[in-house]
């Protein structure tokens, strides 16, 4: 068997795997669900190294039937950057929902977690655009479940996640309908070829940024996120943030970079995004500063990050460096954003709950946790030897390669923001004088302090070797379609 | 103008009636209903441009059937939803 | 700019765009969702005119039925009272809607011709498909990924529902002699009409989503009757609800291992290979279906 024909297990293979651990009883699911999540793992690190030891890029057609009329799964180094963070914080979360069910929402955790994993990997290597709304809608429908089992007071918050991912696949679909009107095929490839600049692109390129915008919460869409992601346990929240969002990312990115032209109403847009992520780097920034409590500090900080996802669309536009510094930015931000979440359920169950306010004499209780949440931020905030700091180093080098000062200041200001909230943090931990008389914190099991700082201590060992991940990624186009 | 180009235009009329709506409205069922009443402008755009042919486009028709599917299961999911929050709400005013 | 439309399709397609407005305008939660109905059996017929009389069916059947069910069945529980939107956001909202479709039916009007290019494969091929109606044969070949993955969508909402439930669904029920009576009469109907569909499936298009929302209506009567032995509860019931997911996905492994390739459908056997595949997706609908009106509902008597 050719490796490409690997793509489709991607996706298979876990769904398959949800339909029988739903089948397990509720006792023992938590077992049988690990396993089927491992099992889910090692298939995507082996597809991950294949895709790297093969170096190029695959394409599969499924049901014997080429484009157009069939569907296609692609993986290029962009797939294989972020299939290697769904394996990895996939494992990670893994390991963290299997050793403390609390922290997942209990069984009903498992069938939900493989079915959301198939459609986030799914959405990576989709070819075809209404496959792609339809990998969305499966991640959505996972993701709002999951987040609905952060217990009765999730509810609505789920629901207003509902209803924005909702409205983000429709305004997506009809983008699709309209690329089918006006080409008669959905395979993304044919499409960048067929499709003639004019106002029927930009109404497509207009409306997925709108979709997407909403969906990966954007400035101004994003008042949906500091809501629902800190309501879903702690492991739901760390996928949410670091896995589910970059799922809208890659599709503005690839419709984006595919069909954008250099017309005057696309340079607009770009400017448009690229404002709205300025001022969501900023407003995130301002509202984690604010914010007293733990998980609502890092969900402002996914707003925060999410607008340097949105000024990519302008720096990586021919720039090989400012794409490959908005890939590894996905990367740093996932493994990051996925440490903190995870030690921020940790200190949440020590402390029963995670208000800044209370933390104080963690540090001595699990220094483990709060180094976790001190090195994701270091990483966040771009300082060397960190993966963030190899990300803002290639966007600052594509931003001074284009002149583009302007982004110059808003990376540095940000990154100052996010050495500000980080601090915040680390400090609450710290012991005041009288601890020795409050109540001991409950112990919490070690593997809850050793996953998080795992995944951060990952964040700076990729940094240190991330040379050829950089070059894996700059093969792939940056040029815009026409340009 | 034909039937079938004041259908492609009526597609999107009924999409932005239901989103706005659906933005506007405070009661949760109704924004469900909005939401449902885009969704059905979305497939009429998709049905219109699959009547463009003289022998109507069968993969058009395909991908509204299978939107279809997704949004009785996405509305399910809601209704579930929406009468939980309702339910939270009711329990907090009657304290 | 001349208009060439009879007065009857005129008279649907104002009736839509009413019906759109009024079921969003109408505030009783009542009211909407009897306007909403009315909206999705014209928008059934408009889409019958546009020539997709089988899935202007679907429509009526999903879209109005099951949709329809659900939200009237929602409609038990109290409106809440929810404080209007000030007239500043209304007015912005009204203003921008305008403006973007404005700029939609710019865009609209601009699209190039249809090239005819991919019905023509269709046609082209449709003989080695297994299927005789070119909707069938995209569902259930062609793109029968995308068909896979419907169903997971469906999996994932029964679960999603399941997991936001009180569980008050799981118990049994008790019911009068008469409503007994009327299941026995009735459900045998629908288990045959069930069965019709997805055998004129065969021929006409999405036999099984029909065919499963048929036998989720049936399981609907069989539970609100009381009907011993068909419902949906324990493990049987979640083992029908994955068995369509699981049919479909061992058939795309089994055609990777054994066969040419990821869900590649061999011509000699391709048309058994769809029927088979559709029975089991009606049962895995239609029980799904039938799970996600329960998980909503809250039995009677049963405070929360």
């Amino acid at each position: 068997m050719r490796y490409p024909a690997l793509l489709p297990a991607l996706v298979l293979l876990p769904l398959l795997l949800s339909a029988m651990v739903a089948l397990v009883p509720r006792g023992p699911r938590r077992l049988a669900g690990a396993a089927a999540s491992s099992i889910t793992g090692v298939l995507g690190s082996a597809v991950v190294l294949a895709l790297m030891i093969d170096g190029g890029s695959w394409e599969f057609a499924l049901a014997g039937w080429e484009a157009p009329l069939g569907i296609t799964l692609q993986a290029d180094g962009t797939s294989t950057a972020f299939l290697a963070l769904m394996t990895v914080v996939g494992v990670a979360v893994t390991v963290y929902a299997a050793a403390e069910p609390r922290l997942a929402g209990g069984p009903d955790f498992w069938p939900l977690w493989l079915v959301l994993w198939a459609g986030l990997n799914g959405v990576v290597v989709a070819g075809d655009l209404f496959n792609i709304y339809v990998m969305l809608e499966l991640v959505t429908l996972a993701a709002v479940a999951l987040v609905a089992l952060g217990g009765r007071s999730a509810a609505a918050p789920a629901l207003r996640y509902l209803f924005v991912g909702v409205v983000g696949s429709l305004l997506f679909l009809l983008a699709v309908a309209l690329v089918y009107a006006e080409t008669g095929t959905l395979d993304l490839l044919q499409v960048t070829a067929a499709l003639e600049p004019g106002p029927v692109l930009t109404a497509i390129v207009a409306l997925t940024l709108l979709g997407m915008g909403a969906k990966m919460a954007l400035f101004p869409l994003h008042a949906w996120l500091p809501v629902a992601h800190p309501a879903a346990p702690a492991a739901v929240s760390a996928v949410l943030s670091a896995l589910v969002i970059k799922a809208g990312v890659i599709v503005l990115w690839r419709i984006w970079f595919g069909l954008a032209d250099d017309a005057t109403a696309v340079r607009a847009l770009g400017v448009v995004a690229g404002i709205a992520g300025a001022v969501a780097v900023f407003w995130g920034g301002a509202m984690a500063l604010r914010s007293s409590r733990l998980k609502q500090i890092i969900a402002y900080s996914t707003v925060a990050q999410v607008g340097y996802f949105a000024i990519v669309l302008t720096l990586a536009d021919g720039s090989a460096a400012g794409w490959s510094g908005g890939v590894v930015l996905v990367l740093a931000h996932g493994l990051a954003k996925a440490a903190m979440f995870l030690a921020a359920g940790t200190l949440a169950v020590a402390y029963g709950t995670d208000r800044l306010s209370h933390l104080h004499g963690a540090i001595t209780h699990t220094p483990m946790t709060v180094a976790a949440l001190g090195i994701a931020g270091i990483s966040l905030a771009g300082l060397p030897p960190t993966f963030g700091f190899v990300a803002k180093w290639q966007l600052l080098m594509a931003a001074i390669e284009q002149g583009a000062w302007w982004w110059i200041g808003v990376l540095l200001l940000g990154g100052l923001l996010t050495f500000g909230y980080t601090a915040a943090m680390v400090r609450a931990t710290f012991n005041r004088p009288g601890d020795d008389e409050v109540p001991a914190p409950h112990r919490v099991r070690s593997v809850l302090a050793v996953v998080p700082f795992t995944l951060a201590i990952a964040s700076v060992v990729f940094g240190v070797f991330s040379a050829g991940l950089v070059d894996l990624v700059a093969e792939d186009p940056t040029v815009r379609g026409h340009g | 103008m034909t039937f079938v180009d004041l259908a492609l235009l009526a597609g999107p009329a009924i999409m932005m009636i239901g989103l706005v709506g659906h933005l506007l409205i405070g009661d949760l069922l109704r924004r469900i209903i909005a939401l449902n009443v885009a969704s059905g402008g979305v497939m009429l755009v998709l049905l219109a441009v699959a009547a463009r042919e003289d022998v109507p486009d069968p993969v058009p028709q395909a991908l509204v059937l299978t939107g279809i599917v997704i949004m009785a299961a996405v509305t399910g999911v809601a209704l579930a939803l929406a009468r939980r929050v309702d339910a939270v709400s009711d329990e907090s005013e009657d304290r | 700019m001349s208009l060439d439309i009879g007065v009857f399709d005129a008279l649907l397609l104002t009736g839509v765009l009413l019906a759109a407005v009024a079921a969003v305008l109408v505030p009783r939660r009542t009211a909407s969702v009897a306007v909403f109905l009315v909206f999705g059996l014209l928008l059934a017929l408009l889409w019958a005119r546009l020539d997709a009389p089988d899935i202007a069916l679907a429509e009526a059947v999903l879209g109005g039925g099951v949709t329809g069910a659900l939200l009237v069945d929602a409609l038990a529980s109290k409106q809440p009272h929810a404080p209007p939107r000030r007239l500043w956001t209304v007015v912005v909202g009204i203003v921008a809607g305008t403006i973007a479709f404005l700029a939609a039916a710019c865009v609209v009007s601009r699209l190039s011709g249809p090239t005819g290019e991919l019905p023509r494969l269709v046609d082209d091929q449709i003989a080695t498909t297994g299927a005789e109606h070119p909707v069938t044969a995209v569902l259930l070949n062609f793109r029968s990924f995308d068909t896979l993955l419907e169903i997971a969508v469906v999996m994932a909402a029964v679960f999603a529902a399941t997991a936001v439930s009180d569980r008050s669904w799981a118990r049994e029920l008790s019911a009068s002699g008469e409503l007994r009576t009327i299941a026995m009469a009735l459900l045998p109907v629908v288990a045959l009409l069930a069965v019709w569909m997805l055998i004129a499936g065969t021929t006409r298009p999405g036999g099984a989503f029909q065919a499963g929302a048929m036998v989720g209506a049936g399981l609907v009567i069989a539970h609100l009757t009381g009907t011993r032995h068909a419902s949906t509860r324990g493990r049987w019931g979640e083992a029908l609800i994955v068995v369509g997911l699981v049919a479909f996905i061992l058939l795309a492994f089994s055609t990777a291992v054994a066969g040419e390739g990821w869900l590649v459908l061999g011509e000699s056997w391709a048309s058994a290979a769809i029927l088979g595949i559709e029975a089991v997706l009606a049962v895995s609908i239609g029980v799904g279906l039938a799970r996600i009106f329960l998980a909503n509902r809250n039995e009677p008597g049963e405070a929360r």
